[in-house]
């Protein structure tokens, strides 16, 4: 069987070197990924963690187009230096309605994954504005235009549409604001029901007055709402350590 | 004289590759320059100007963009239809589609910057691009691969020289890479913006899966394909082995693909995913320094050419540093020294160790070797690529000099604790303290760009004189026939 | 079949096609002296490739 194998076929014949060197460089791919489809232990299951607010939401888009990623990760190791500067170490669970991910992979700035409630809205602003003028070693850039500029708030609809597209639990009828409301409760799935997506931003927006500005929603009240939710859905004390050690 | 010098060029389709050799120069010229600037930024924030197009997470993707599919991408596209013609000895199949690769090759770079500096995003690294921008880069790659497919099947000689191999697994990967990394749900059909499909760990694993193997097959196996033509062809020799470089091939092929996950040691992924990541990395020494001990030995008996001859130093170097960066890389994916580097900036020099010391270095050395003979001429001037030579390999070492510190300065002092327990610097005493090596790490970047803008004039000149002598040879007969 | 849905067993499996795929290729790659003949003598191929060889026939 094996004699007859000839090298030189492989060598003479485009197609077939083709079909081999595909199936040679799919199989690393496979058994890597397809795993962490199929199997449910890679997460674990935590209470808590739940969809961004549409607000949140549009603050990530912007986290994403200034590319802040590229400075800044959202993974808490679990080291005890980590533990110390940024909190609890990151679980699966707290990104997984993260599309895309922003673990990141450069930390010219410090880790991002539980600065939620660490500073206050004004400190935020401020920083974005003048990073130096808080932390005068910091070589961030200055992001004055955020707050200059209105939100985008025209396709907010459709932003959670393809989200739930993706798998988000973004209600966009009774049925799933229903399913919502056992999984999340009442208040949590009213701001995940996307007929009022925009209500509900600029609720929030007012509300919560992220950018020290009630008139109008800036990229800056989303952007800072995003930040002040980083890490903060999982209540940890309620959480027992041996639990989520299976999952490492 | 003058008919052979013509039928000579003709026996090639050589206009197209001429075509991607200018760009590769044009593109390594605008994104080298991107990399210092951002360099720059991080040593010196004022460069930001408050402006939302020149801000540091803005302007990287540029930079990337600009480099690895820019210039890496142009730099593959003149000398894989290179060496597919002349190691086939057949001419270019589907010349029309070809040009089609140039023109949509070179409109995917400048949609991508421009989307980039206008805050357009999909937030994974080296694939930023938004959809409809993916989506011309899939019909054009398609039709690369067509275009390096049909010239394999219609070649007058039966074996497929090795080079040719590496090629097209670099093609074949990059479309698989491509195609699953980039899934992704458009907000609407006039909008760019969408959601990749896949969230999370998920979305974590494949995007290290494409990032790492984009470094893989579009950096390494690529270019070692541009190793496997054109330093036995520069050195007048034939490769070494080539039955190691069968072994090469395929050792490289089928353990790359596993080594996505060292990306993410210590995160959220599963424990077995990383450490088997771990694991094919190191095995993965054995090929990378298999192929570089191919490459270098080819010269064995013909060392003096390293004295004499300034592009063999080249690409020398570049397997010098190929070596190099393939040993720092299974070193840095081992568990507990990449709890030290990650996050640190020894990534950023181990990439730019690979990416100037090896990708940029045995591109100038093939780009050198292929250009006089595209124009059918001389290179303009060796003392300028001697200059060049040196320019680049002290920027090179500057680089991940400043890198090396710098990272494991910054891996040190985040981990570091007093005698009570607590933590001993605050971040961003870290991040101070990195200025002098940000400055050092930009004045690099200045040496290997000024080495650049040398091999754009050397080459600018080359042409120059190569059109000149063609049409003085075209009109010479003429004349002969007038008078 | 139900040993493959074990994440844990990658590691083994992985390492098992790893290596016989490596032992097949070194195998058929230094296996046979005429082989090997064969084989090195495809690295003179970017050799035949110059426009000179060409030239000759024209010129």
């Amino acid at each position: 069987m094996f004699k007859n194998f000839k090298h030189e076929k492989i060598e003479t014949n485009a197609g077939l070197l083709l079909v081999l060197t595909m199936f040679a460089v799919s199989i690393g791919g496979l058994v890597e990924i397809a795993p962490l489809f199929f199997i449910k232990d890679t997460m674990e299951n935590v209470e808590g963690v739940r969809p961004y607010t549409p607000l949140e939401s549009r603050g990530r888009d912007i986290y994403i187009r200034e590319g802040c990623y590229t400075c800044h990760s959202q993974m808490i190791r679990p080291f005890r230096d980590e533990q110390l500067r940024y909190g609890h170490y990151s679980l699966a669970a707290e990104s997984k309605y993260d599309h895309p991910f922003q673990w990141g992979s450069k930390r010219t700035g410090p880790d991002l994954a539980r600065v939620g409630g660490k500073y206050s809205n004004e400190w935020h602003v401020q920083h974005l504005i003048k990073p130096t003028s808080v932390v005068p070693e910091s070589v961030m850039p200055n992001y004055k235009w955020l707050q200059e500029t209105q939100l985008d708030v025209s396709d907010v609809g459709d932003r959670l549409r393809a989200l739930r597209v993706t798998g988000v639990p973004y209600s966009a009828n009774a049925d799933e604001y229903q399913r919502n409301v056992k999984q999340f409760g009442e208040a949590t799935a009213k701001t995940l029901h996307i007929p009022d997506a925009l209500n509900n931003l600029v609720n929030q927006a007012q509300a919560g007055n992220f950018d020290g500005d009630r008139s109008s929603v800036s990229e800056m009240d989303a952007v800072v709402a995003y930040l002040q939710v980083l890490g903060t859905m999982v209540d940890f004390n309620k959480i027992k350590p041996e639990d989520l050690v299976k999952f490492r | 004289m003058s008919a052979t010098k013509v039928a000579a060029v003709e026996q090639y389709d050589y206009d197209i590759i001429k075509k991607f050799s200018v760009m590769a120069i044009v593109w390594a010229v605008v994104g080298m320059f991107a990399g210092v600037y951002i360099a720059s930024e991080l040593a010196w924030p004022f460069l930001n100007f408050d402006s939302p197009y020149l801000s540091f997470g803005r302007f990287r993707p540029v930079h990337t963009g600009a480099v690895i599919f820019g210039f890496g991408g142009s730099a593959l596209f003149a000398t894989s239809y290179y060496i597919v013609q002349r190691t086939c000895q057949t001419r270019l199949f589907a010349p029309g589609l070809a040009t089609f690769t140039f023109w949509g090759w070179q409109a995917v770079i400048v949609l991508a910057a421009l989307s980039y500096v206008t805050g357009f995003s999909q937030g994974r690294e080296y694939a930023e691009m938004e959809w409809p921008i993916d989506l011309l880069i899939l019909v054009v790659w398609v039709a690369y691969g067509a275009v390096f497919i049909g010239t394999l099947m219609q070649r007058k000689q039966p074996h497929i020289y090795v080079a040719n191999w590496f090629y097209l697994s670099f093609i074949l990967v990059t479309a698989l890479l491509h195609t699953f990394n980039n899934i992704a749900i458009p907000v609407n059909l006039f909008s760019m913006k969408s959601y990749s499909l896949f969230s999370g760990a998920q979305d974590a694993m494949t995007q290290w899966w494409y990032g790492h193997n984009a470094v893989g097959f579009f950096l390494t196996a690529a270019f070692l394909g541009m190793m496997y033509y054109f330093v036995p062809k520069h050195a007048g020799r034939p490769v070494y082995s080539y039955r190691l470089s069968i072994v090469h091939f395929w050792a490289l092929s089928f353990m790359y693909m596993w080594v996505g996950t060292h990306h993410l040691h210590w995160t959220a992924l599963p424990d077995w995913a990383s450490t088997l990541g771990a694991t094919f990395s190191i095995m993965l020494l054995l090929p990378s320094w298999g192929g570089m001990i191919n490459g270098i030995m080819t010269l064995s008996g013909a060392w003096d050419k390293l004295r004499t001859d300034p592009i063999m130093r080249f690409m020398i170097v570049a397997l010098s540093f190929y070596g190099m960066s393939t040993f720092e890389g299974p070193l840095m994916s081992l568990k507990d020294v990449n709890a030290l580097s990650h996050y640190t900036d020894w990534t950023v020099g181990h990439v730019h160790s690979g990416a100037l010391g090896w990708v940029a270095m045995i591109s100038f050395g093939s780009l050198y070797h292929m250009i006089p003979k595209l124009w059918n001429t001389q290179m303009y001037s060796v003392r300028l690529i001697n200059a060049h030579f040196w320019l680049a390999t002290i920027g090179t070492l500057l680089y991940i000099t400043a890198m090396w510190i710098s990272g494991i300065s910054q891996g040190l002092m985040w981990r570091a604790f007093d005698d009570f327990g607590n933590l001993q610097y605050s971040f961003v005493e870290s991040v101070a303290a990195m200025h002098p090596f940000y400055a050092m790490r930009a004045i690099g970047g200045m040496f290997f760009l000024t080495g650049m803008l040398l091999m754009a004039y050397n080459v600018f000149a080359t042409i120059r004189q190569g059109v000149r002598a063609a049409e003085s040879s075209q009109s010479r007969p003429a004349v002969a026939a007038t008078a | 079949m139900d040993w493959f849905s074990h994440a844990e067993n990658t590691k083994p499996l992985g390492l098992l096609i790893f290596f016989i795929t490596f032992c097949l290729i070194v195998y058929w790659v230094y296996g046979s002296k005429k082989r090997s003949k064969i084989l090195e003598d495809h690295k003179n191929i970017p050799f035949l490739d110059d426009d000179e060889v060409k030239d000759k026939s024209n010129g």
